[in-house]
Formats: structure tokens, sequence, C-alpha cells
């Protein structure tokens, strides 16, 4: 018999403790004088007795008790059990297995399977065997466990999935596994097809000592390998003609062998309509301009496959190549919706709104739609329409500005150019981002530049990066001077030092006031090529405009609440929905997917969607008719397509540290911890103890009431 | 530096405890029989400043003590009789049993022997006889009570040692017979004796006129039971052993002590004794000038 804390035993020396008292007392010889015992003999009070040991049963008990306690803490094992024995020394093995979806490529799955069932199969009943399955992540599908036909089955029921190759994960998990490990031996191994594009050097990726990485690179037949790239979507409008689109498709063959007439299709909601063919030289790529189409409907399915026909499921019948899973590139094509601005403009000034027109008429993404209004003429009509308000340089009385200040807290997006003529009623000036004062003269001596632009803002985002515009060509001869209010965000100033452009968020929508022209009367800034993108930038983030994506790929992230803003018609339905939303997947499972509790006074969370398969996704709010709701398309990483490997040697270099090779002999026997651990004596003696404890009790308690 | 006096037993007249209690004086309750003029109430007639009764003149009476303003109002001859103050016997009994050994920074003894010494030279100076007698089991030293026997008695005192062990009632008994005269009897004792046998000793005395006073000395720790650690408790006199466990007994012990106590007051009072319980953790000036003012007020009222 052994001991694990053997220190925990001193503990038995305080059993005496007890004893040792009882019989020093009794031996003391210490005796006080005292002038007479008249008073004390007449106590009724056993004073001997009370030191002398009545109950030698309880005693004993709560002695026996305390040791059983004070042996269990001492964690007590027998060495050279049968567990130590084992043959070679017990094993704690950790099979990764990749299920990236170029594992899909011919039959390398199976042999994959076949592999690592293999390298269970030579585990020893003392063996205990994890399993990591992994691509762009890794799960434990099983935790140490000796039995190695769950672990083949485990392995049986796994399938390469839509995921690229990345072992930094999976070796950590690994690494983790075998560290809490007590067993004298630690494998891993790992099967994959080793694809280069799968390992980034990390220094910080070790496996734990002692442990070994066994390597099984396993590798399909080899043939053809094309696959698609994102297409090009390019959308026509012609004058009275719905808005068409064109599909460019690229093929890339990785391969060696040539492909000849590759049949590709274009499908639009599960539909083929175009097919061409394609030939691609080894190594090289070809694109394919599919003819324009007219689309309709919003979140129109759209694929470009290669082959003749549909493959069924995942299954690569039909498909060119061996590795279907890139033979697809799928996307969401939805009618481009133009952004409704309405420029607000004094009668008889077309000259005022003219650079300010051309520039909002230009561009697609999104494509502005300017109506030229008068300040008299806005109405509620007027205002319903419009996504983005622009008044250009014109007075605005009280009841006009009453209009305007529920349109933009019911989320429209208000831009106030000042001139000599800009006037904001008194009453509500501390609406505005910031009050309007007297213009500033800057036409004798120096003009005014704009400088200090809040880059990090969304309006001047784009022109952070160096050549990418400069605002400081353009010369102010005169502006509005502005008071920014206190909750106001200044957007640019002016070399003075005086705001130029401030921003406020007003209930659901935002407002921003210019402290000069859009036209050449105060400002030459019409004329410098910036005056364009700053322009729809204004646009794009006064109306809330949001693009939504085309596509996206395998392990990204779908930000659900941008895409339904990005998916609404007008400003006023860009507020996303409260409550839970229907996932469809593409694998046909539905799911709920339910917001967070949002804090009071805070924003609603944002809604968030991990794309884990391939094809599309259909999000719709529960128990609210809200139409077809957002589709995304989900694409495999193109990356993973590409075959090419590695050493396997280069990994177990990178993750041994320099080969600390595994155990021999010299570990065959466990180590105390694991003895220990497998035998659990500890947990039997605290057992007895307690229930020593209560048989104490209960006997105690008796004596009492038989002594009373 | 430690001054030496030509009587061994008068460092036991503590100055501090004489300059206290200098200005009272210990006066007998009851008449007592005296030869002297002195400060206590003598059952005779006799030349003292307070006015007892008139009384017809008789032959042989002195014509100094007619009272001429009686005759002037009834044409006769009154003589006026005046109390007679007397001096007394002043005698201490002290208890010298092993059991007044006991006292961790003072003695029971040592501080009873303060107090006898103190009395002792209180009575001396107004100009009453002082004895003092000493007991255990028996009789150990006697001093009759005289005016010249203050030196004896303080060299009665310095002698006294507790070697024996003590009992009340017997030398009681015995000294009940030898008080011959009405005196004042001090008592001083840890009274280590059933209420009954320690008045059982004491009637008598007191029945034969005698002013009795009992002090009872005991150590703080025989009151409180301030002991910790459990301990073979040893009777000084019996040399009996008895293992304690102070925390249990303690509280019971304080009872009985208590109890003790309150029956020693009540029994003296019922039979018109001054009883009092000396802590030898108190200063004894304080002690024994609570006890005489008292005493004095107390005598008025009766």
């Amino acid at each position: 018999m052994s001991f694990l804390t053997p220190l925990f035993l001193l503990a038995l020396g305080a059993l005496a403790v007890p004893v040792l008292i009882h019989l020093t007392q009794r031996e003391r010889k210490s005796v006080v004088e005292f002038p007479s015992l008249m008073f004390l003999r007449k106590i009724p009070y056993e004073s001997v007795q009370r030191r002398r040991i009545r109950d030698w049963l309880l005693l004993a008990l709560r002695l026996a008790a305390l040791a059983l306690i004070v042996g269990a803490f001492a964690r007590p094992f027998l060495r050279g059990s049968e567990l130590a024995a084992a043959p070679g020394g017990a094993r704690d093995i950790v099979v990764v297995l990749d299920r990236s979806y170029s594992m899909g490529y011919g039959d390398t799955w199976q042999r994959a399977q076949q592999a690592a069932a293999q390298a269970i199969a030579s585990a020893t009943a003392a063996d205990r065997i994890s399993l990591v399955l992994f691509a762009d992540g890794a799960e434990v599908a099983l935790r140490s466990t000796p039995e190695t036909s769950r672990a083949v089955a485990e392995i049986n029921a796994a399938s390469p999935g839509p995921g690229s190759t990345k072992y930094g994960p999976a070796l950590k998990l690994a690494g983790s596994l075998l560290a809490e490990s007590l067993l004298p031996r630690k494998e891993v191994i790992l099967v994959s097809d080793f694809q280069r594009g799968g390992w980034q050097p990390d220094d910080t990726l070790r496996l734990p000592g002692g442990a070994t990485l066994t390597t099984v690179p396993v590798e399909g037949a080899s043939g053809i390998n094309l696959a698609l790239t994102p297409v090009a979507l390019q959308r026509i409008r012609t004058a009275g003609q719905p808005e068409r689109v064109g599909v460019t498709a690229s093929v890339l063959n990785r391969s060696a062998t040539p492909a000849a007439n590759v049949p590709i299709q274009l499908e639009m909601d599960g539909r083929v309509v175009q097919t061409l063919s394609v030939s691609v030289l080894p190594n090289s790529s070809a694109s394919m301009t599919f003819a324009p189409l007219t689309v309709t409907a919003a979140n129109t399915h759209a694929s470009v496959r290669l082959g003749s026909d549909k493959p069924e499921g995942l299954s690569p019948r039909g498909s060119v190549d061996a590795l279907a899973r890139d033979n697809v590139f799928h996307f969401v094509i939805t009618p481009s919706a133009p952004v409704p601005v309405t420029v607000v403009a004094q009668t008889g000034r077309a000259e005022a709104n003219l650079y300010l027109s051309r520039a909002l008429a230009i561009g697609d993404t999104p494509r502005f739609e300017a109506t030229l209004q008068s300040a008299d003429a806005l109405a509620g009509d007027t205002l319903a329409r419009a996504r983005l308000l622009v008044l250009n340089d014109v007075p605005i009385g009280d009841a006009a500005a009453a209009r305007l200040v529920t349109f933009v807290e019911g989320g429209g997006g208000l831009l106030l150019a000042l001139g000599p003529r800009a006037i904001w009623p008194a009453s509500r000036d501390t609406w505005l981002p910031a009050r309007l004062l007297n213009p500033v003269d800057r036409t004798r001596g120096a003009a005014a530049k704009l400088s200090g632009l809040d880059y990090g803002h969304a309006v001047f985002e784009p022109f952070r990066a160096p050549r990418s515009g400069d605002f400081s060509t353009a010369r102010f001869y005169s502006y509005r001077g502005l008071a920014a209010a206190k909750d106001a965000t200044v957007l640019a100033r002016f070399d003075t030092g005086e705001p130029a452009l401030v921003e406020r968020v007003a209930g659901r929508g935002r407002v921003m006031v210019f402290a000069s022209t859009l036209d050449l009367s105060w400002n030459d800034l019409a004329l410098k090529p910036v005056f364009l993108p700053f322009v729809h930038q204004l646009g794009r983030h006064l109306s809330g405009f949001r693009e939504q994506p085309a596509w996206l790929h395998v392990g990204e992230v779908l930000d659900v609440t941008s895409a339904e803003i990005a998916a609404g018609a007008t400003v006023a339905g860009s507020g996303t929905a409260q409550g839970s939303r229907t996932v469809l997947s593409p694998s046909g499972q539905r799911r709920d997917l339910t917001a967070p509790q949002a804090a009071p006074g805070a924003p609603p969370p944002s809604l968030a969607l991990e794309l884990l398969e391939q094809g599309f996704y259909e999000i719709r709010v529960v128990g609210r008719d809200a139409g077809p709701g957002i589709v995304a398309a989900s694409n495999v990483n193109l990356a993973e397509s590409n075959l090419e490997r590695m050493d396997p040697q280069e990994l177990v270099a990178a993750v041994s540290g320099g080969g600390s090779s595994g155990p021999a002999g010299a570990q065959d026997v466990l180590p105390d911890e694991a003895q220990e651990l497998a035998q659990r004596f500890w947990w039997y003696l605290l057992f007895a103890g307690i229930l020593l404890l209560i048989a104490e009790t209960v006997l105690a308690q008796r004596l009492s009431r038989a002594a009373r | 530096m430690a001054v030496t006096s030509p009587i061994p037993g008068a460092r036991f007249v503590d100055p501090a405890v004489l300059a206290r209690v200098g200005n009272l004086q210990l006066v007998a309750k009851s008449v007592v029989d005296g030869l002297i003029n002195g400060t206590h109430r003598s059952p005779f007639f006799g030349a003292s400043v307070d006015f007892a009764e008139h009384r017809g003149y008789v032959a042989g009476d002195d014509i100094r003590r007619v009272d001429w303003r009686v005759y002037a109002r009834t044409d006769k001859y009154y003589i006026k009789e005046f109390e007679a103050d007397s001096n007394a016997n002043f005698s201490v009994l002290l208890d010298v049993s092993t059991s007044m050994g006991f006292g961790a920074a003072v003695s029971k003894l040592d501080y009873a022997k303060t107090l006898a010494a103190c009395l002792t030279y209180m009575a001396n100076q107004q100009r009453d006889r002082v004895g003092l007698i000493t007991f255990d089991a028996d009789i150990v030293d006697h001093v009759p009570p005289s005016a010249k026997h203050l030196d004896v008695v303080l060299h009665t005192l310095d002698r006294a040692v507790a070697a024996r062990p003590g009992r009340f009632g017997p030398p009681m008994r015995k000294l009940a017979e030898h008080f011959g005269r009405r005196g004042i009897v001090v008592v001083i004792s840890d009274c280590y004796a059933e209420p009954d046998e320690i008045f059982d000793g004491l009637g008598p005395i007191r029945s034969r006129g005698n002013d009795v006073v009992l002090f009872h000395v005991l150590d703080p720790q025989e009151i409180d039971f301030g002991f910790a650690e459990p301990s073979s408790f040893e009777d000084m006199e019996s040399g009996d052993q008895m293992p304690i466990v102070p925390g249990k007994l303690a509280a019971d012990y304080r009872k009985l002590v208590a109890a003790h106590v309150e029956t020693l007051t009540t029994r003296a009072s019922q039979q018109r004794m001054d009883y009092m319980l000396l802590n030898t953790s108190l200063p004894l000036d304080f002690a024994l000038f609570r006890f005489l003012s008292l005493r004095e007020r107390l005598s008025h009222v009766r």
C-alpha cells in the first residue's frame, strides 16, 4: 500500500490528542490547595467521572472515522496493480481526422476512415482513445474511452463537410486532451490529405511533452480538378426596361489535365436557364459570361454549376471531376432598388442643385433617385417616399421643421447644406446638431480649407488611405458659423477649427449640417474629385443604405440584423423586427434563431448566424408575415480546392518541437497519480468514514437519551 | 527602608487603616460592665453629662446633686441622676485554623491579624480593656482583657500561625463560660462551618450580654472561584483531594458561597449580632470604615 499524499498521514497523530489529554489530565500531579472543600463536596457533579472514558464504542467510532477520512486524504493506492502491468504501457491516443471538403475528393474519405480504424485497432484494453474531427474548427467526437468499437462507429458515422482544412485548431485541441491525460504514452494520429493550404506555421503550437504525432496521409485517385471562382454580376439598366443582370463565371483548372468542353450551367431558383461549355488549360482559368437576365423577384437563388446534370445531394455523380463541392457557386440576386432622395431648394435656383443632382445621378451601389422639391411643397407624401432629404440652402419654417423632425426621427436622413438663405426656426434650434450662426466671409485673405476630418466615420472612411481623396484642395470663401451641440459629432472642421460638418442621431434617423453650400457660390468643392464620392458617402450613410452581400463562404458569420436592414425597401421599414427567426438551412433543417435580450435603453443586439453548410440559407421572422425574409448564399472556401500537398514531417517537426519522441520502456509503469486515479481507494475510505460518523451520531443520541 | 518596632505585632497596626477610621469609635451597642469611665453605656448611673432621671433625696445623698429648680417648684428635694459611661472588655476571637493561611497576595490570616490589631488599638485608645483569643479546633492562645494588654495582644498576633485544622463549635462553647462580664467580642474567621455550628457556638456568648461582631474573611478565589485549569483540589485542613473541572463547577460553587453568606447574615441579624463579609482583595481601611460608620449610625437609631 502506498500513498499519493503521505504527508496527510501526519494528521493521524491528531487521533491521539483526545486520549493524550485524558491521560495527562488523569496523571497530572498538580494540586491546588484550597481552604475547604466544604462547598465543592456539596455540588452534585461527578468531576472524576468526566475524565473517565465511559463509552468506548463511541470513542472507537470517532477515532475510526477520523482515521478513515485522513486515510482518504492521503490517497492510498496499490503499486504493481493490473493497470500498471499493461505490456508496453498504456497509451492515450487522439485520432485527429480531417473532414474538410477536400477529403471528398474521389475515395479519399473512405481511405481516411480505414486508416483511422486501423490506428484504433492497434489499441489495447488499457489504452484510451479520443476522436477529434476537424476542418476550419475542431470538435471532440469522442473523449478518452477504452471502447474501440465506439470510436470506430463514430468514424464511420462522420462524413466530409464543406469546411476547409486548418490543422492548428485540431492539433491544439488534441494537445489539450493529452495534457489532461495521466497515461504514460501519448499519441496523436493525424489522418488527412495534408493540404499545404491548411497549415499556417504557429510557434505556439506544441504537443505536450512526451506526446508523439503520427501522420497518416491519405490520397484519392488523381485526375482533373476544376473549381468555380466567385461570379461577377453586372447590372444593366435601360430606360424604360427592367433591370438586367449579367453573370460572369470563372473556372479554375488546378490539375495538369486539360478540361475541354465542360458544360457550365446557370440556374435560377433551381432551374437551369442557360448552359455554356468551357475549355480550360491545365493550371489556368477561363471566364464565361452568360446572357443578361431580367430579375424581378428579390432573393432569387442563383447558381453556376459545372457539369451537365445537377448532382443529387452531395454525391459527385454527374460532376465533371472527383471533387464536387467546388463545382458549384451559389449567389443571391435581388433587383437593385434606388434610394429615393429629395433635394429641397429654392425655386428658380437650378444652378444651386446642378452639381448635387449630377453627383446623385451617377453610381450603382446604391443608385440614388433624386427629385427636386421646393420648401413650400414639403408635405407628408413627399417625405414618406424619401429616405434622404437634402435642404440645399433653403429657409425652413416652423411647420416644415416639425414635419422634418418627424421624418428624421422615424428613420429618415436629413442633410442641411447652409448658404446665405438657410434659416432654421429658433424654436427647434436645439434639435439640430449645431446652432446656425452668421456667415463667415473668407473672400479676403486666404480661403478656408477643410481639415480635421474624422476618418473613422463612415462618411470619410473611404478617404482614409493615402491618395484616396484630398479635401484640402477645396477652398471655402464663405461658410456659416456653427455652434455644435454637446451630443453632436463634429466630422470635419475648417482650418480655423470651426465645425464644417456636424452629425447627430435623432430617433431612428440621422441629421447632418454642412456649413457651406453644395454648389460654387461659397466654395469650389463641387469641382474637386472628392465631391462625387463625398456626396455618395453622405447619401449612403444618411439613408441607412446597407449592401447585402450576394454570397458568403462556409465558416463566415451572417449579420442577420444588417442583412435585414439591407433588404428593407424603405427607411421606415428598416427597423429590425424583434423576436425569433426561423432558419432553413441548405440541408433542409429548420431551427430557431433568437436574439438575446437587450438591456433597457440599449439598441437591440445583432443576430448572427454561422454558415456551416454549402447552399442557401433562408431566414424569416417567426410569427410575422414578413415576406420572403432574407436569403444568404454560402459557398465553400476556394482555397480548399487546391489539393497541393505538404510534407507531413514538416508538421511533425513543427508541433513536436524538435522531436521528443515517444516514451519507451522507461515509462512502462504507470505513474503513481495514474494508478491512484484508476483505483480510487480514497473514495471508499471517505464513504466509510462518513458512514461511521453517521453511526456515531445515532449512537451518541441514543446514549444521551438513555443517560437522561 | 523598613522601620523596626520594639513591639513585633505593631506591624499589624496599619497607619493607613487608622488614619481612615481614627475618627470613629467602636462603641458597644449594649451596656457593658466597666470600672472606669469610657465610651460605652454602663448598667449603672454615674457622672456623665447625659441626664437619666430624678429621684427623691435620701439621707446620704450628696446635696450637690439636689435639683434646686425642682425644689423651688415643688418644695421637695429631688436628686438628678445621670447615665454612667463605662469602659468595656474588648476581646478578639481570631481563627488561626489552617484554612486561614490561604491567600495569594495576602493571606486571610494576615488580613485578619491587621484587622484585629487595628480594632484592638482603637479599643485601647478609647480606654477599653483589650484581650485576644486565638483558636482552631481548640483555644490556642488566650490574652485576658486588660487595659495594659495591648502589647501582649500584638505579641500574640505576631506569633499566631495557621498550623492546625480548625473547628468552630468546641472552642466557642468553651469560651462562652469565660466571658463573665459583658463586653465586646469580635470574632474573625473564614467560617468554614455550617451556620448551625457557628451560631450554636456564638449563641451562648451573645446570651451573656456580649456585643458580638462576626467578621467573615474570605479570599477572592474563595468567593469567585476563578480557577481555570482542571486540577486536584486539596482541602488545606483535612488534606483530602478532589479532582475538579472549575469551568463546570464555578457557577454552582458561587451559588453555594452566596447562600452561605446569606444564611450567616440572616442568622446574625436574628441573634442581634453584627456580621460583615470581608474580601481580602479590598483594602481593609475601606471595609472597616464602612462597617464602623454603619454601626455608628445604626447605634444612634437604636
